[in-house]
């Protein structure tokens, strides 16, 4: 019966780890082998150049820049993107009609291609669009948005957040019904109403959905491509060049196929370890609150 | 009990290694019997894709032997990076188009691509569809041709012709100095306007160089090659005037720096880069937009001492290549296919129809099949009469390492005013030295 069970257990798996072993753990560790090689893509031949790749990165002016553009855009991402989801989701959960119609308005831009959008951003940001007409004429502000490396980052991260705060809206929207009623009914008994209500009793509720949404915009983070891509190519000087940007240059521009996979590698180890550290502190913090 | 487990585990992953491995598809070959099948990868562009499908059905009708596989390459996250990909994992074609220059540099650089006069019947090829001039500059540095051109755009600048008769000038300016004329006239005249509009000019992106560096540059040193396989032989009098030129304009605010929509169409800018792809767009969006009227094309403009009548400009062209990977039956047949297709003007014709590319020929604006269409498309024959003064982009392992150099020491520091042009250049020539070493 165990043993009919377990193969019944492997055979429902299969498809997943079979998927996961061609589609994952090959690539992985072919990519892992190709970290340590001058391969170029396309040559027959190629030599192991040990951890050349890896020494040359750690000195590369645009691998530095990458790492530290990343956590730039996490510390504008994150806040704007977590709060605005939250504040959307509390928004749509007290509609007293229409809450599925508006999660899904909020999530279309999520659906979105992201070539598309940034496009339609360029085209608002343009020197001559309505808008910055209207800045010039109406207060003589002339603002070069894409060109600033203080506003070009900020920009990217509002767009960001503009795409995904619908879709972690609908994760904090869960939370939000999955909260019992008579807690509610027990705060107002203790006198909770109000905002006391929502910060005492509704954000510690929502904790999982909390910590859940913050992993994946900060997992995020490391993945940037497009936007940046289409929007700025990662400059002004660098300030919206990411791991993605630097990798694909490295691969595909330049054919250092061995170097950009040493690039590819040397990210996946700060992507994990960056989630790592953001995990412990928000267990640590959700800990020292009792949540 | 548990190592029966393992072996299970073992014989699944064994398997699942087999079923990866057998993935990757073959490219089919002869059958034995005389026939051979090749695959044919056409740019990702309906018009271009649609053009060798019909050449691919018509060649098929007379050689009953020969199978054409006719498709799109993959053009994620570039056609470039398809075709790397490609090759990476067995999947090649015996033969592509959308090859740059540069880009065969690479794949010729690791083999990838075979040298094309090589194939029987080459000369002939040449001969037949009149490009002697216009290949010469294809020649690689090691004397081989791995790309046969298809197209070929002079690229140009437009000017607004009607602003040029506002400010009192009656022909779109020639050199420097008139260039400068102008835009103080203009200055004068519309404060808000400027000479030319061009975000890309304080951006790195290498392949922006082609459209405004290499433009001016090819004119002031009347086509002086830039790098010639791992030498730098450009010359620097031509460089440092073209700087020189992209500094005065900056400094005089005559450039716009910013992204902007249409600058060129709505007046805000008067001179523009441009590809003959431009036009089916302004027939669509900017009717008003008439040559003679509203608009003049002309050759870059040249330093004084330059002269004007026998100028060069940039060439954006892109060519076929047949791969290394392919059978040798594939690789000749792909090229007898090829050679069909150009021994006969009317299919160039057809391309020009149908893609508004003027194909790399130096009969094109003399070679009667082409002049009724030119006639009727005159904004084509500027483009056409200037294909053999086309230089083709550089051919190196590292254009891209270049051509990012030369927009962050030089074109983007100059603009910006950072650096002064004779500084830049010395920078410039430092840095891309150290990338052909």
């Amino acid at each position: 019966m165990e043993r009919s069970n377990a193969r019944l257990g492997w055979l429902f798996a299969s498809p997943y780890l079979i998927y996961s072993l061609i589609f994952f753990l090959f690539p992985l560790l072919w990519a892992t082998y190709l970290a340590f090689t001058n391969w170029n893509l396309i040559a027959p031949d190629y030599e192991f150049v040990g951890i050349q790749n890896f020494i040359q990165a750690f000195f590369s002016e645009s691998v530095r820049a990458a790492f530290f553009v990343t956590y730039k855009f996490l510390a504008m991402f994150v806040p704007i993107v977590v709060g605005g989801s939250l504040l959307l989701a509390v928004i749509i959960n007290s509609l007293p009609k229409f809450k599925g119609l508006f999660s899904v308005a909020f999530f279309l831009p999520y659906l979105a291609s992201g070539v598309a959008s940034a496009i339609v951003v360029n085209g608002v940001l343009s020197y001559n669009s309505p808008f910055n007409i209207w800045l010039r004429d109406s207060f003589g502000l002339d603002i070069d948005w894409l060109g600033s490396s203080v506003l070009a980052p900020l920009i990217i991260a509002l767009m960001m957040a503009w795409k995904f705060a619908g879709y972690y809206a609908l994760l904090f929207v869960a939370g939000l019904e999955s909260i019992p009623k008579d807690v509610y009914e027990a705060a107002e008994i203790d006198g909770a109403v109000g905002w006391k209500r929502f910060w005492h009793v509704t954000i510690p509720m929502l904790y999982p959905s909390f910590y859940t949404v913050t992993i994946l915009a900060v997992g995020l983070m490391f993945g940037i491509f497009t936007e940046p891509y289409v929007l700025t190519g990662g400059g002004p000087d660098l300030a919206t060049h990411t791991w993605q940007l630097e990798i694909y240059t490295q691969a595909f521009e330049r054919l250092n196929a061995g170097y950009g996979t040493a690039i590819a590698v040397i990210n996946s180890f700060v992507t994990f370890g960056s989630i790592l550290v953001f995990r412990k502190i928000l267990e640590k913090w959700g800990a020292k609150h009792g949540w | 009990m548990k190592k029966i487990r393992y072996y299970r585990l073992l014989v699944l992953l064994f398997v699942t290694a087999m079923i990866a491995s057998g993935c990757q598809s073959e490219s089919s070959s002869g059958e034995g019997d005389g026939s051979v099948e090749f695959d044919f990868w056409a740019a990702p562009n309906p018009s271009q894709q649609v053009f060798w499908e019909d050449m691919a059905k018509q060649y098929m009708k007379e050689n009953e032997n020969v199978k054409i596989n006719v498709s799109p390459m993959p053009e994620s996250p570039s056609s470039e990076a398809g075709i790397q990909s490609a090759i990476a994992a067995g999947n090649a074609p015996a033969i592509s188009e959308n090859i740059s220059r540069g880009f065969a540099a690479q794949l010729a650089g690791s083999s990838a691509i075979v040298p094309m006069e090589e194939f029987e019947g080459y000369d002939e090829l040449i001969q037949e569809r009149k490009m002697e001039e216009t290949i010469a500059s294809w020649k690689f540095a090691d004397d081989h041709q791995y790309v046969l051109p298809i197209y070929s755009n002079a690229m140009l600048f437009a000017w607004r012709t009607d602003i040029l008769k506002e400010l009192g000038f009656e022909e779109p300016p020639k050199t420097y100095a008139e260039v400068l004329a102008v835009g103080e006239k203009l200055k004068e005249q519309y404060p808000k306007k400027f000479l030319w509009s061009r975000a890309d000019l304080v951006k790195p992106t290498w392949w922006a160089r082609w459209f405004d560096f290499f433009m001016l540059y090819n004119g002031a040193s009347e086509g002086n090659n830039f790098v010639e396989g791992n030498e730098f032989v450009a010359n620097k009098e031509a460089g440092v005037q073209t700087l020189q030129l992209l500094k005065d304009l900056s400094e005089k605010d005559l450039l716009l720096t910013r992204e902007a929509t249409d600058p060129f169409e709505t007046g805000q800018s008067i001179m523009m880069d441009i590809g003959p792809w431009t036009f089916s767009y302004w027939a669509e969006k900017f009717p008003e937009m008439k040559l003679g009227e509203t608009y003049d094309l002309t050759m870059p403009p040249v330093p004084e001492g330059v002269d004007y009548e026998n100028t060069k400009t940039f060439a954006d062209t892109k060519g076929l290549s047949i791969y290394a990977s392919a059978s040798k039956e594939q690789q000749q047949a792909a090229f007898d296919f090829v050679k069909w297709v150009y021994s006969n003007p009317e299919h160039d014709l057809e391309w020009l129809k149908q893609t508004n590319l003027p194909p790399a020929r130096d009969d094109l604006s003399t070679n009667e099949t082409f002049t009724g269409y030119l006639d009727e498309h005159p904004e084509l024959q500027e483009y056409a009469n200037n294909i053999p003064n086309a230089v083709p982009p550089i051919d190196s392992e590292v254009t891209v390492e270049v051509q990012e150099v030369i927009g962050t020491e030089a074109v983007n520091p100059v603009v910006k005013g950072e650096k002064d042009p004779e500084q830049a250049w010395s920078d410039m020539t430092d840095a891309i030295n150290k990338v052909l070493k």
